[in-house]
Parts: structure tokens; sequence; C-alpha cells
């Protein structure tokens, strides 16, 4: 008889899987199941938790040009 | 519901003045023109450019300089003026933006092209207006071009760009009233202070070469008067000449020079005045028609000093400077500090003490309009000035460089980056000039050669004449023979890589009267772009990139950014990382290799010729091996690299080539359609336009609708996209437009297609996990392509000097035993069948044990690299 | 008309009693064949037969004209006279005919169309000053909207009153922060901005009549006095003497709009030319206020560089807010203003819910006549970076739901799967773990539960 866990599946690309994974690294709290590439399926209940996890990642992952106050060729 | 307001028509305000109260203004520091115009935060270290960071003297001078900047600085000169201006501005914090919307427009301000902003001193123009390329010409004379895309472009008034604009002989009230003219709004006071304080500083100081002697010359008895009084210049004058010598002042019309129209007599003496009234920018005879009064009106203030000061016949003052280096640049910095910017100008038509040059353009020589326009700037009063003229890649620099030499008609040295550039700008000089060939000769490592005759041309590089230890005995009588004379001319090849230390060294072993400095671009990571205008002279001209292309006079390209993205494996090193390995990673993520593998297959396919950038040597290897496509970074030899490019350049059997970085500049390869940048120098727009410069000369770009192709290869999320941003700002400027790829169609499908699977994604992983230190960054080099005077034993660049100059056809088939040698080397599935082949060749047998040395200590070798510099 | 189309039929009833407003909707009908329609059965005094009515039209049309009749019987404007024995015919509603006929001839004493007060009381309002409180009342809504961060220049500041933002907030325009009742537009907002002036009152008042219930005004007063509204004269002031008490609140909150202009101590209000034109569909108002105010039409004032600047020629308040939504102005002079657009600033647009299409089409059709040359109109590589930002923050897609797995054999998973994806529950498999994710399992259960028993029943 098979199974049904409940749950949410993320769908994302594989960048943003590895930064999933190095965040679920730390307690393993977040991932249910590793599907493939592009999916992974993580706790209904942590969602949001990894949504702000995630943007403060990406913000240390890579830095933007500061807005050009008055630097012109900014 | 609400109580209901009073609203009476009257108090509505209706049709009241827009005019808002007078703030506060907001404190704000001036920046100070081209220093801050060119630095970044180089927060990503390795930013220099040239050389390595500088030793305790250097540091100690470069400081000076800036000090000396800071003193002519915006907010210096316009204090000087009414004492501090009010400033009308209201505060910005509230509304984000200077709000000037209280200034008031002319009433015919549709007709005028130029917003001013006293507050930036930058300047919007309407390039879409009917006046638009006068004020073109005008602002690229007076103003520093921030950006010129295709409606509305930017500049900025610095005090380098007034100084240079008064140095090719505009006088601030020129400037002010032309600016006026073109300006929507009344011209604001600021602006106007500003520009006229700069007058009593800029203009009024020369630097003369008589007699082997350098002496300041001025033509107000006050300025010399002050100086002389101050300990450090006096320190440095020739005690006796401290008694200034005073003598009367000759004057005399334009220089002419060869290879223009005017030169040909195809156009009449009215044309001729006109032409040197405007600066005979290369539009300004674009939109006359209908122009009429107008245009007079613009055009009358834009009249060179030349007229007025015939009458009163001036008088020039003079001292004598101590006769070594340093004395000369400590005067010529203390002017600077004390808001006397010194011009050097060359009055080559009465020099007698110097021996003529026998040198003309040749009859077929034609100058294009923008050629013309600036060697206007350099050639004003019949003089020769000192300065920069900055031209994109492709667009004739050469021949600039040859007119100039052919105005001054004297003694002139050229100094380039590579021995291979010394055998191009002679071939140059031979095609464009009627020089005999006796008269110009190459002074390298290979060659040392004097002109027979009392005058002549020496075409060299700056390492050759800045060397100081070993110089062999051939080399230092070369070195006397140069030190010995005085030169009329010097020429200064791409000008913005060599450092400010070398520059030192050129002037003050080398007497010349004048110097021409010639670049693509000014654009340094670094602040080293004040110590050029001190050093070399002010920036005469710069070149509008897109109008070049719009022109056909440098190919049109297509740029795209093509985002890749990381494998999830790739990914997670990559955050586990903090290091430079990081680097590493974004260069090898699969995906990149496959994108670059896509963009090759389908660019060889259309026949184009592509070359590939890396700057990193360890993904430069990598990737060509792995493509079997040949490849050269400073580790090549020169023979091996010579044939390589022959094989791009004339055959079929090689198509795409991967450079390092040595292959930035200097590197003439018109076959080249396609650039594809895989690795590069964090944010450096320097480079990117270099690279860029590979192109522009391409071969094909008049056909019809012919384009070139540069491709960005970027790793999504990671610290690329920054650099990438970076790099890219002064192109985007130009009006270069970055489409963003993020998905190049078909890719999946390509047959072959690398790392298609995880295990071989793995596999790379590893590999690249593996690699030391030494991979990570970028190639640690300064040389460029040629230049392997220091980094080879000795017999290989003599193999080099003999064929070097040869890049003939004939040369093709001499090397084509051995043609595929870089094959042969790399692409082991290859090596069986060219073995027999290659056996004979003695010349492989040699390439062939340097391999071997290389493959048994590549970590060996790197640091050898390393250690050239 | 939608919504009127919603309203009780006694209510319509009611509303038709005014010929103004029963001028309006026939003004404000769409198509010409029910303005055709509409006028023959006035005036032929009985009640046509289908047939007859096919007759009147081209047989290509035939579907048109039942389009036009079923939605004029919504209207109530016609109705079926069924009559024993003969075909069935239609004829207008008694009411709606009677106010139209009086609307049409002027006649009656039934002060629909306004009472224009001929005394002027104080000195007469000219038109141009009428143009201008209009423009600037309905600027000053507009720039709030777009959290306009500065009064307009010259006035005194035109405060809005929260009965105005309450309004806003009410139609999801914007949202309201509560600190300093400064507001935040919305996706819907935004869009509301795009439109033209005529369709922004239209939208504001449907908004006022929807809301007016809750506040338990008088939805037919309130609905005939704006039908009123635009019939008015612009020019002309109108007494408030006969007005409804609703309708003299409605008054007060118009004048918040620049719809009227009204002082509280004079006997008499003002329409503007953004009342008089409300029924009407000439572009009268357009010409008037399009040089400040953001439409369709205008032309075009944007400058956008293959180099992210932007260069607008504007000097309204309410462009430059605009503007300052998804880019970052640097410098303004009397007739430009000039900045650049950034990943920053259009994400900090898209933070706000405006969307990158939204700008982008803001961008195209405000072009200036310069870039209008080129094809396309704006630079396309700004444009891909535009949407390219967007994308940029939405990385990451989730989706609830519920994941199967430990199936006993592929023909178990298999079928199940096909069923998933059948029913349109199946959002990802993998056919070689046999694993597969659903948004709903109900259906799935029973379907695995009787699998399960009809195989065991097989296997027996």
């Amino acid at each position: 008889m098979p199974k049904a866990s409940k749950g949410v599946l993320v769908e994302c690309d594989p960048a943003i899987k590895a930064i999933i994974l190095k965040i679920d690294q730390e307690k393993n709290e977040y991932i249910v199941e590793d599907l493939d590439d592009t999916h992974l399926m993580v706790k209904d209940s942590k969602v949001q938790a990894l949504k702000a996890k995630l943007d403060e990642e990406l913000k240390n992952a890579v830095s933007y040009p500061d807005e050009d106050d008055d630097s012109d060729r900014g | 519901m609400p109580p209901k307001r009073k609203a009476t028509v009257s108090a509505r305000g209706v049709g009241s003045a827009k005019r808002l109260a007078s703030g506060t203004a907001t404190p704000r520091s001036r920046s100070i023109g081209s220093s801050d115009e060119y630095t970044e935060d180089g927060e990503y270290g390795n930013g220099s450019e040239a050389d390595g960071p500088p030793p305790a003297e250097e540091r100690r001078r470069v400081s000076n300089i800036q000090k000396a900047v800071k003193a002519m600085s915006v907010e210096n000169l316009k204090s000087r003026g009414k004492g501090p201006t009010k400033s009308k501005h209201e505060a910005t914090a509230s509304i984000g933006f200077s709000n000037l919307s209280y200034l008031d427009l002319k009433p015919d301000h549709e007709k005028r092209p130029l917003w001013v902003d006293a507050k930036t001193d930058k300047i919007i123009l309407e390039n879409f207006s009917p006046f638009a390329s006068r004020a073109k010409d005008f602002l690229t004379t007076i103003a520093e071009p921030l950006s010129r895309p295709a409606y509305l472009h930017e500049y900025r008034l610095t005090s380098n760009s007034l100084y240079a604009a008064i140095s090719v002989g505009l006088e601030a009230e020129d400037i002010v009233d032309t600016l006026d003219k073109f300006s929507k709004t009344p011209l604001p006071e600021e602006t106007r202070n500003f520009i006229m304080n700069s007058s009593k500083a800029y203009g009024k100081l020369k630097k003369v070469l008589k007699n082997s002697k350098y002496y300041l010359e001025t033509p107000e008895n006050s300025i010399l008067q002050e100086l002389v009084q101050d300990a450090v210049i006096s320190a440095h004058l020739v005690s006796s000449s401290k008694d200034i010598i005073t003598e009367k002042a000759v004057k005399k019309g334009p220089a002419v020079i060869p290879g223009t129209r005017e030169a040909a007599g195809l156009i009449q003496q009215v044309d001729r005045q006109n032409n040197a009234q405007s600066d005979g920018g290369p539009s300004g005879h674009a939109n006359d028609a209908g122009a009429g009064k107008d245009d007079e009106m613009f055009l009358a203030t834009l009249r060179e000093e030349d007229d007025d000061e015939d009458e009163d016949q001036k008088h020039i003052h003079s001292v004598e400077i101590l006769r070594d280096s340093a004395s000369l640049e400590r005067v010529i910095e203390r002017c600077w500090e004390m808001g006397y910017p010194v011009l050097e100008e060359y009055d080559h038509e009465n020099d007698e003490k110097n021996a003529t040059l026998d040198i003309n353009t040749t009859s077929k020589t034609r100058l294009r309009d923008y050629q013309e326009t600036s060697l206007r700037k350099m050639f004003g009063n019949s003089r020769a000035r000192s300065g920069m003229i900055v031209l994109p890649c492709g667009a004739g620099k050469t021949l600039v460089g040859v007119a100039a030499a052919c105005t001054i008609k004297k003694g002139t040295l050229v100094l380039c980056t590579s021995s291979m550039s010394v055998v191009q700008w002679r071939q140059e000089f031979l095609k464009w000039s009627n020089i005999d060939p006796d008269d110009i000769a190459i002074f390298t490592a290979e060659s040392k050669q004097k002109f027979s005759r009392s005058t002549g041309i020496i075409v060299s590089t700056y390492s050759m004449v800045t060397q100081t230890r070993s110089r062999s005995y051939d080399a230092q009588k070369m070195m006397d023979f140069m030190t010995e004379r005085e030169w009329g001319l010097m020429i200064l090849d791409e000008v913005h890589v060599v450092p400010a230390s070398i520059f030192r060294k050129v002037t003050g072993q080398l007497y010349t009267h004048c110097k021409l400095g010639l670049t693509a671009t000014l654009l340094r990571e670094d602040d080293k772009i004040s110590d050029l205008n001190l050093l070399v002279g002010p920036k005469l001209y710069e070149a509008n990139w897109m109008e070049l292309s719009q022109q056909g006079h440098i190919a049109t390209v297509q740029c795209a950014e093509v985002w890749c993205p990381m494998t999830t494996e790739f990914y997670q090193e990559y955050l586990r990382e903090k290091s430079r390995k990081r680097g590493l990673l974004y260069v090898m993520n699969p995906r990149k290799f496959q994108a670059c593998q896509f963009l090759i297959d389908y660019h060889e396919k259309r026949g184009d010729k592509t070359i590939v950038f890396s700057d990193n040597v360890y993904a430069l290897q990598s990737y060509a091996k792995k493509l079997k496509k040949f490849f050269i970074y400073g580790g090549t030899g020169q023979v091996e690299r010579m044939r390589v490019l022959e094989n791009f350049q004339h055959s079929e059997v090689v198509n795409t080539i991967f450079l390092s970085k040595i292959g930035d500049t200097s590197l003439d390869l018109p076959e080249a359609t396609c650039l594809i940048q895989i690795s590069s120098h964090y944010g450096s727009r320097r480079q990117e336009a270099q690279r860029l410069g590979r192109i522009l000369r391409a071969k094909r770009r008049n056909d019809e609708g012919f384009n070139a192709f540069f491709y960005s290869l970027v790793s999504k999320d990671t610290q690329e996209m920054y650099y990438s941003a970076k790099r890219q700002a002064f192109l985007v400027d130009q009006g270069y437009a970055f489409k963003v790829i993020s998905h190049l169609n078909g890719i999946e499908n390509l047959p072959g297609l690398a790392y298609s699977t995880a295990a071989e994604r793995r596999e790379l992983l590893q590999d690249v996990m593996l690699q030391n230190e030494e991979s990570w960054g970028v190639e640690q080099i300064q040389d460029d392509l040629f230049s392997g005077r220091s980094a080879h034993p000795k017999g290989k660049v003599t193999a080099l000097a003999k064929k070097g100059p040869k890049r003939t056809a004939g040369m093709l088939s001499d090397l084509s035993g051995a043609q595929d040698m870089a094959y042969i080397e790399y692409n082991k599935s290859r090596n069986k069948e060219l073995k027999v082949q290659t056996k004979h060749n003695p010349l492989f047998r040699k390439i062939e044990r340097d391999r071997e040395k290389r493959k048994a200590a590549r970590l060996e070798q790197l640091k050898e690299v390393r250690s050239m510099r | 008309m939608d919504y009127l189309e919603s309203l009780q039929g006694v209510t319509k009833n009611q509303l038709y009693k005014q010929p103004s407003t029963v001028l309006a909707v026939f003004r404000r009908m769409q198509s010409h064949l029910a303005k055709n329609l509409v006028m023959a059965l006035l005036y032929m005094g009985r009640p046509i037969a289908v047939a007859d009515l096919d007759s009147w039209v081209r047989p290509d049309s035939i579907k048109e004209r039942e389009i036009t009749v079923v939605q004029l019987e919504r209207l109530a404007i016609l109705s079926v006279v069924s009559n024993p024995g003969k075909p069935k015919a239609y004829s207008l509603t008694k009411t709606f005919a009677n106010s139209l006929r009086l609307a049409l001839t002027g006649g009656g004493n039934h002060l629909s169309f306004g009472v224009p007060c001929s005394d002027p009381y104080g000195d007469p309002i000219s038109i141009e000053d009428l143009d201008e409180y209009a423009r600037e009342q309905w600027e000053s809504v507009l720039g709030y909207m777009v959290g306009n961060p500065w009064k307009p220049t010259g006035s005194k500041g035109v405060e809005l009153s929260e009965a105005v933002t309450n309004l806003l907030a009410f139609g999801e325009l914007i949202t309201i922060q509560s600190k300093g009742r400064k507001a935040q537009i919305t996706q819907k907002g935004f869009a509301f901005l795009l439109q033209d002036v005529n369709a922004q009152i239209w939208e504001i008042l449907m908004l006022y009549l929807n809301r007016s219930a809750d506040l338990r005004m008088e939805r037919v007063e309130v609905l005939s006095f704006l039908f009123m509204l635009g019939s008015l004269e612009l020019g002309q002031s109108y007494g408030k003497s006969n007005l409804t008490q609703t309708q003299t609140l409605m008054v007060g909150d118009l004048t918040e709009f620049g719809i009227i202009l009204d002082d509280e101590s004079s006997p008499v209000f003002y329409p503007t030319r953004l009342a008089t034109t409300l029924t009407s569909d000439s572009g009268a108002l357009r010409s008037a206020i399009s040089s400040t105010t953001v439409e369709a039409g205008t032309p075009g004032f944007i400058v956008l560089e293959t180099n992210y600047r932007i260069y607008a020629y504007t000097s309204s308040a309410l462009q430059i807010s605009i503007l300052q939504l998804f880019s970052n102005l640097k410098v303004r002079y009397p007739n430009m203003i000039a900045g650049k657009i950034s990943r920053d600033s259009v994400r900090r647009a898209v933070a706000q819910g405006i969307t990158a299409d939204q700008i982008i089409s803001f961008l195209d059709t405000h072009a200036h006549p310069q870039m209008r040359k080129t094809n396309p109109v704006l630079p396309p590589t700004v444009v891909d970076q535009i949407r390219l930002w967007q994308i940029e923050g939405e990385r990451m897609k989730t989706t609830q739901g519920y994941l199967f797995r430990e199936f006993e054999d592929w023909q178990e998973y298999d079928r199940t799967v096909k069923y998933a994806k059948d029913i349109g529950v199946l959002e990802w498999k993998n056919d070689s773990k046999w694993l597969f994710f659903v948004h709903k399992h109900e259906q799935l259960a029973s379907f695995v539960k009787a699998d399960k028993a009809r195989r065991a029943a097989e296997g027996r």
C-alpha cells in the first residue's frame, strides 16, 4: 500500500537547490525528500523560514553594484 | 462623511509660480575631476593594472600628485570667485533627486541642446537637437564624456577637461559664452565662476625645451615672479637664470597637417578658416544647411585666440629648470599645486637647431575626419602640444601618430609595449609616409639599429629604454645615442597601460619637445590617470565609439551576456568556499563550459573566426584541451605562439583559439569576428573595452550587414554577475547594448555536449577541487603577447627576431609541417597520426622537449611565470 | 453599465424617473444599433414584433441584434410585451420612455438636469480656472496613490481627507500604512494609473457607488446625481437647494476629486470638465488635462537609453512620482527629469506589486517621438533586463500537497500516476524512483483503495 505524506513541493533551479541543501545541512529541519535536480519536498511548517533564509543566502552569495549615488559610470 | 474643506479658487493658487522657496544648501563634497572619474573602490583587490604595489618612493609621489590635483579642485576654484556662493538648491534628501526646476527656460529653449547642472558640473546633451553636432564638438573639447548612447549624452566639466580645453587654445570667455548659448537655461553662476577661475590658472605657463634646456615660460611676468619666489621651485632652477629672461613673442597661424584635405588643396582658404574656428569636427559640416544665422552665433564664439593677440605683441618671460628629471618633475608638480598647470608646447617650425626630417604622408594617405580633428587639437597655433589622443582599437591610432610625426618633421621616438608592435609601427610608417627606410630604425633586444643621417625615427619598447640593469654593450651605446640628442616628438603607444614610474624614467632620460600619448581607453581602475595628465599632458581628443561604428570605421558588434546557471554540486562548493577558489568554481561551471562549446560550434559553422579569452590559465587549458582547440598563454613559447596565430589568420585548420590575458592588447587579428569571454579580470572596465577592441578592426566590417560578436559567459548567482555588470559599464555608456541570454536554444541537442552526465560533472568538480592556489585566480603576468623578452631564454627570442618581422604568407609554408603543433601537444587522440609527419622537423623536437619539461612541472612553470614580472 | 444591470428592477425604475439618468444611459450605450433601436421604439408608440425587428437589421447582424436586445432587457429598457395570441413583441419600459422623451424635448419640471443659477453668487469662475482646479485636485489624488513625497509645486499642498484615501484603499488601489497614512500603490492601482482619465473617473465613481451602500447613502440618489453630473454644462454654476441630503454630501465628496468645485458657504457649485465629459464619449477632457495627466494618446515624453538611463520630458509632479516608482531619479530640470532604471529600483517596484510588464507598457506607451522612429521602440536589452530582474525575485516555486511513495510494483505506481494526471492533480513525478507529488489527494486515496481491492479480486 503506497504512502502519502503531506508537505510542500519546491521547484527551483539547481543553484537555489544548492542553497537550500546548505541551509538544511545544519539541523536537517527543512527537507523531507530530495527529489531531483530541480525539486525538493520540504516541511509545510518551514516554508516561510526557508524563504527568508534563502533570500539572506542569496544576498551573501552575490553582491551587486551599489546604487550609483553619484558614480557616473556605475 | 468628513467635513468639507474651504475650497475657493484663489486659495488653490491657480497659476501660482512654480518656484520653490530656497531651502538650505546641503553640504556636499566636490569630486575632483578625472581622478574620481576613473577610480573604483578596489575592494576586489588585485586591481593593480600595470604593476605591483608601488615602492615607497612611488607612493610618496602619487600622493604628491593627488595633493597637486586636489589643489586644483573645483571647490577651490569656485571659492576663489566671489567668496562662498549661496546655493539655490533645495535639500534633496526628501525627494531623492536634485531639483533644478526653478531654473528659467529660455524662450527658444527647444532649439538649444544642453542642460547644465552647476551642482555636479554635469551637462546633458540632446543628441537629436539640430545643433547637437556642433555642441558635441564643443563638449568633447571642454568636458569629459560620460555616456554617449542614442538620444541623450552626458558630459562633465572637470578641472582636467578644462585644462585640456584651454591648452588646445580655447579661452575661458569663449567656453562660458558658447556653453551659455547652447544651454536651455541661463548658464548657472557657479559654472561660470568655475570656468572663469580656471582660465586664470590654466594655459598661462608652458614648459619649453631650448638647446637641451628646459624653461618655464609665461606671458605674465607676475606668475613667474610668484613661482620664482617659491622655495621648492627656486631650489630646482638654474641659479644664474633666476633673473627672468624676457623676449618678444612670435605668433603664427595654425599648422598645416599633412594628409588632411586642406593640405591636399581640396579646400579653399575660406573653408579652411571656418574649419579651424569650429575645430573642424567630423560632423562640423553636417548640419550647416538651414542653420543660418544661429550658426554664426554659435560659431563665432568658438574662435581661437589667434587674432586678438597679434596687435599687442606680447612678451614672454622664462626661467631655466635644472637639467635632471627629478627637478623637472618636482617643478611641474609644484606648479600644479600652486594652481598653474604647465603646458608643453613645441614651436617646431621655428626650431632651427634640430635637423628637419624629410618626411611627409604619401599622396594616397587620407586622414579620416575624426583623425583630422584629433590632430587639430594637437596643432593649434603652429605649435605642437603634448597630450593624449583616445581612439578605439581599430580606429587608426597609428596613422594619427604617423601624421603627427609628418607635421613636426623632426627626430621622432616611438615607444610601444611589445617588440611585435615595434615592427608594426615601422611598417605603418613606411606605408603611410614617404620616409626613407634607412631613416627609421628599430631598437629592441634583437635589433639595435641607428639611423645614419642627422635625424630620423627610432621605434622601441618601454622596457628597452627604461631597463637599468644588465644592459648589453650594444644597448648601452644605443641608449647613449638616444639620450644625447633632442627629439622633436615622442609617441607613447598604449599610454594607459604603462606605469607612471616608466614615464618618469622615459621623460627623465630622453629630451623631447612634444609627447603624444595614444590609447583606446583612458580607463584605469586605479587613479593613475591624473599621473598621465601630469607626465604626458591633457587629453586632447576622445572619439565616440558609436559614431565611428555607424560610419563604418570600426565593426558593429553584437554584445551578449550569457547567463550560465551553476549546477547544484558546483554551487554547493561555491557556497562553502570563502577563498578565491570561488573564482575557479564559477569559471569551471560545467554549464558555462557547455555554453562555450555551443557558441564555438555555432560560430565555426557560420564561418567565424573565434577568440576565447580566459584570464584563468587552468580554465584556459582545461577548456581548450577538452574542446581540442589551440591555445596561447604566458607559458607558450614564441615559436608556438607565432605558429598558432599564423594558422588562425591564414588557414582553415584553426578557426578558434584560446588566449589568456596576454592577448588583451596590441594583438592585431583582423580575421577575428567573434569573441567569447569565459574568465576575466574582476570588474575591469578597461579589459572589457580592450577585448572588445580585438574585433573592432574586423576585416569584414564593411560587408553588408556584418556583425561581430562579443559574448561574456557568466555563472549565475555568483560574484561573476557583479563583476560583469561593472565591467560593462564603460561600453554600455558608449552606447553598446548587452543582451542577456538566459538560455541558448538547442544547447541540449548539441552532439557531443560535454559534461552532460552527472558523473562527468562530478569528475570535473573533483578535479577542480584538487587544484591548488596557483590555479584559482587570473594569470599573474604583466606581459602582453609578444613581449617575451625577459620571459624566455635568449635562443628562443632570437628565433622570433628572425621570423617576427616577416608576418607574410611565405612563412606559412615554412611552418606547414608543424602547423598542428598545438594539436599534437594537447590532443592525445590525434597525437599518433601526426607524429610521423612531424618527426622530421627539428623544430618540433625542440618544442616536444619543451612540452615534456612543462608537463613535468606545471607548477614550477607557473612560479616561473610569476617570477618573470 | 454592468453595474446598472446588476441593480434590482425597482431601483432601476426609480432611477429612470430622472430624465438626466435616462439620457446619460442612452448616451453611454456602446452600440449604435441599441441607440437606433431605442429611438425607433420611442416614437413608434407600440410594441414591435420580433419578426419585424429582425427585418430591421441585415441578416449578418442578427447575432448583434440579439446581444443588443438581451442587454437592453437586462437594463430594463426593453421589455417583452406578452399578448396572448400575438407573436412575441418588444416595447420600451414606460418609465424609461417617458423620461427619455422629457430629456430630449426638454419638457417637464423635473429639475433633473440641475438648476442653472442665473445669479452667479460672487464672481463667476472661468473655465480655465475650473480646469486648473480639476487638474490639481485629480493630480493630487493620483499623486497620493504613488506615494507622492512632496506637495505639488506652488500650492499650499492639497490635503486629502480620509474619505478619499479610504475610498482608494476600499478599491484596493492602494494600501495605507498606518503610520502617517502614507499610500503604497498596489498592482491594481498601477493598472488604474495606466488608464485614461475618463476611465479612471468612472472607476472611482463606481467605487464611490459601491461604498455608498456601506455608508447608508441612498443608492438611487447617488446614481441619479452621478448621471446628472454628466449632463451639466461646463462653466455654469448650479444651485444646491434642490439637492437631497445625500446629494449635498456627494457634492462635498466629489469636490475632493476635482469633479465638482464647491464652497461650503456658497449656495452654488460648479461641475468641472471631469464631470461634464463623464457621459460623453468626446475626448474634450483629454486635451484639457493631457499635458499633465497620465493617459494614453498623449505625445510621448520618455526616452529610455540602452545604458538604462531614463530622461522624461515632463514637469508634472504626478508623472515624476510615477517614474519614481520604478527608477532612481537624479536631477530635475524645468522641462526634463533624468534618472536611471536599476536592478534595485525595479525590484523595489516589483516588491510593491508592480509588474515588469506594467513598467514596460508604461514606458512604451509614453515613449518620446524620437524613440518611435525605431522599431522596437524600447531598447530590447533593457526590456529583457527589466523582466529578468522581476524573475530574479521568483526563484522558488512552492506547492502544497502530498508525496506518494512506496508502491508495491510498477503497475500500481503507473496506474496511480496516470490517474493523478488524468484528474489534473499531478505536480511532479519520477518514474525511476516511483515517486510523485500531487496537490490534492482525496480522490487518489480512494482510487488507490479501489484499485487495491480490484487487484485483490483479480488475483484470487
